[in-house]
């Protein structure tokens, strides 16, 4: 379904639904960055830049309680922390990038296990994106297959018109719902253009060669190359709006406390710490060459998909300039040709 | 108003190191020279270690030229090739952690070959690698240097790099606006600024003086500190962090700079310093230091707090 809306009638509708106690989440200005973070009224939306970190963490937080226990004397008490607990939301101005891993994420976190922390908040949500207008030279969405107004991951997808307002097309029922719920704020297409988007510089990677090479160089003095550099923080994958790794621990007391789920990253050195001490992943070059295996082969051979959408924030924060984009281009440069 | 900055020098200060790359690995004075080079983005660069003469021109100096690369010599990165003698390209404040590693024990000087960067200011930041050096995009750490002509190295470019126009003081004046705070005013503040903390670890990862192979804050049998993004884990870090460098870090505000969610680190390393050149009348320099200040005794030092 495609309609179109002013700007005045986004902003209405934005208050509208705070008004009705509904917890709507945009890009606000936080300090000094701009983060998805939940509006008090249409006033706080930031479109301008892209937030510092991705929407994942309206599904997958950065830190959450899964269950809490008390001990008295021998009698140990667990309680569950219901799902139910999350409201309903609406997510407006979601970019492209970050919407497109939505989907990705959804594949991993409903696959052999069922993570409701997760899924409960995915059932609650709405997500309306927002195509882009302006792209910065860290930005590569068009290098892996997407695009500034890929509607992927989205239910609504908004893009911007020459003029003001936005054209709004849904891409699954609760989109179709939110334009039927809210169909007063919105009206029929007059026929306006939309504005020019965005166009990132990346040419566009040939992803199966480098799959192809990944899948045979799973040792290679590239690797070494490339990652020497790497000083093995989290940050990449913190920014990433498809990077999924947590861990989970007890935290609090022997009397009472909390199981917790809180983000995590291939490229600390503990991440593959065995109990024995013994580390197969023991020096950071295997761990950046799991960074990008994960990214371009184990993923796309286990659910078919990119763990990767072009956002560029890795490139933007890395400490010690690494650029994924620079990578990519150096791999699919290398002779494929199995040794 | 923005003041230009001259980077007129860097193109000479970058043949001069090149030339020196080729001559030092080519005639077997080192195994390999770390040095920045440049990178996909236009104006960007990143930290290289190269081991063959024929990779000279692969290095260079721009005001992109950020990262500390000191932190390649510890052993928190001993994956780096460390046989034989290094060279390595230091900026004056890169030098001051490199020298605080010396008093150490942690590197030896004679297993270094220093190459120094007559500097006149670098980028605050790589997120637009290509700016122009100017009194807006400086990095706060420059507006008050006073160390960026390098002593002690085995080269330094022969190079005239005109110095600074006077800028106002940043750190300086953020640590006075903080101390006229009342106690609870500033713990509002700090409490903020930790609460943004999302356990990249980051600032740990870029610091020369993190050189632990077993961070404290990493451990979990026992735990010693709680590992989540919640208030009293971040907390609990940043206190762990900052004391833990009082009296050693050099002040390259490498933790700063790379810091995702933009925390004013270098902010109490400055604070930590602060006190200790006014308790100790100590401070990082260019002369290494057997004894640091807060793991020496000595009969003149301030002992009010015995009662």
């Amino acid at each position: 379904m495609q309609k179109q809306i002013t700007e005045a009638n986004l902003r209405l509708l934005i208050d509208s639904l705070i008004l009705k106690r509904q917890r709507v989440i945009g890009p606000r200005q936080s300090g000094s960055m701009v983060l998805y973070e939940p509006l008090s009224s249409a006033s706080d939306l930031v479109l301008t830049e892209q937030p510092r970190r991705s929407v994942k963490e309206a599904f997958f937080p950065v830190c959450e309680d899964l269950l809490e226990y008390s001990k008295q004397g021998q009698q140990v008490e667990l309680a569950d922390i219901e799902p139910d607990r999350f409201p309903e939301t609406v997510i407006f101005g979601v970019r492209p990038c970050d919407a497109a891993a939505v989907p990705v994420l959804d594949s991993v976190f409903s696959w052999d296990y069922k993570d409701h922390f997760y899924l409960k908040r995915r059932e609650k949500t709405t997500i309306i994106g927002l195509a882009c207008n302006t792209a910065d030279d860290s930005c590569f969405c068009t290098a892996v297959g997407l695009s500034p107004d890929n509607p992927k991951g989205t239910d609504l997808m908004l893009t911007p018109l020459t003029g003001g307002g936005c054209l709004a097309e849904s891409h699954s029922e609760k989109g179709e719902a939110f334009l039927i719920t809210w169909k007063d704020r919105f009206s029929e297409l007059d026929g306006t253009k939309p504005l020019p988007l965005a166009q990132p510089a990346a040419t566009p990677f040939d992803l199966k060669k480098i799959k192809n090479w990944l899948d045979n160089h799973f040792e290679d003095p590239v690797w070494d190359s490339i990652a020497v550099r790497c000083v093995g923080c989290g940050a990449c994958a913190f920014v990433c709006p498809a990077c999924h790794c947590f861990d989970i621990i007890d935290e609090g007391s022997e009397k009472a406390g909390k199981r917790r789920k809180f983000w995590d990253a291939c490229g600390f050195s503990k991440f593959t710490n065995h109990a024995s001490g013994h580390n197969p992943r023991n020096l950071q070059p295997k761990r950046y060459r799991n960074r990008i295996m994960h990214k371009f082969k184990y993923y796309d051979d286990k659910f078919g998909q990119t763990l990767c959408t072009g956002c560029g924030r890795c490139i933007r924060i890395c400490p010690v300039g690494i650029d994924i984009a620079g990578v990519l281009e150096e791999i699919e440069q290398q002779d494929d040709s199995v040794k | 108003m923005t003041q230009t900055i001259n980077t007129s020098g860097y193109s000479a200060i970058t043949d001069s190191i090149r030339n020196e790359a080729r001559r030092i690995l080519g005639d077997g004075t080192v195994s390999a020279v770390i040095g920045y080079t440049s990178s996909r983005r236009e104006g960007s660069t990143q930290p290289t270690v190269i081991t063959k003469s024929e990779d000279a021109d692969k290095l260079l100096f721009t005001a992109a030229c950020l990262n500390n690369l000191v932190v390649y010599l510890t052993k928190a990165k001993k994956d780096v090739p460390h046989e034989g003698r290094i060279g390595i390209i230091v900026k004056g404040c890169d030098l001051k952690a490199l020298v605080g590693l010396l008093g150490e024990s942690q590197l030896k000087r004679e297993n270094l070959y220093l190459i120094g960067i007559p500097c006149n200011g670098v980028l605050g930041s790589l997120f637009n690698p290509s700016a122009e050096l100017n009194s807006e995009t400086i990095a706060p750490k420059c507006r008050e240097c006073t160390d960026r002509i390098p002593a002690g190295c085995d080269f330094m470019p022969d190079v005239e790099t005109v110095g600074l126009p006077e800028l106002n003081p940043f750190y300086s004046s953020e640590i006075a606006r903080l101390e006229a705070l009342t106690p609870v005013e500033r713990w509002e503040y700090w409490k903020e600024q930790f609460s943004k903390c999302i356990k990249c670890y980051a600032c740990r990862q870029v610091c020369p003086f993190c050189f632990c192979e077993q961070c404290l804050c990493d451990r979990n049998r026992p735990q010693m500190v709680e590992q989540t993004p919640r208030p009293s884990g971040n907390l609990a870090w940043h206190l762990v962090r900052a004391m833990h460098l009082a009296g050693r870090c050099a002040g390259c505000a490498e933790c700063e700079r790379v810091c995702p969610m933009d925390i004013p680190l270098n902010l109490l390393n400055r604070k930590m310093a602060k006190e200790l050149k006014e308790m100790y009348n100590s401070e990082a320099g260019f002369e290494v230091r057997e004894k640091g200040p807060l793991t020496s005794f000595d009969e003149h030092d301030d002992q009010s707090f015995i009662r």
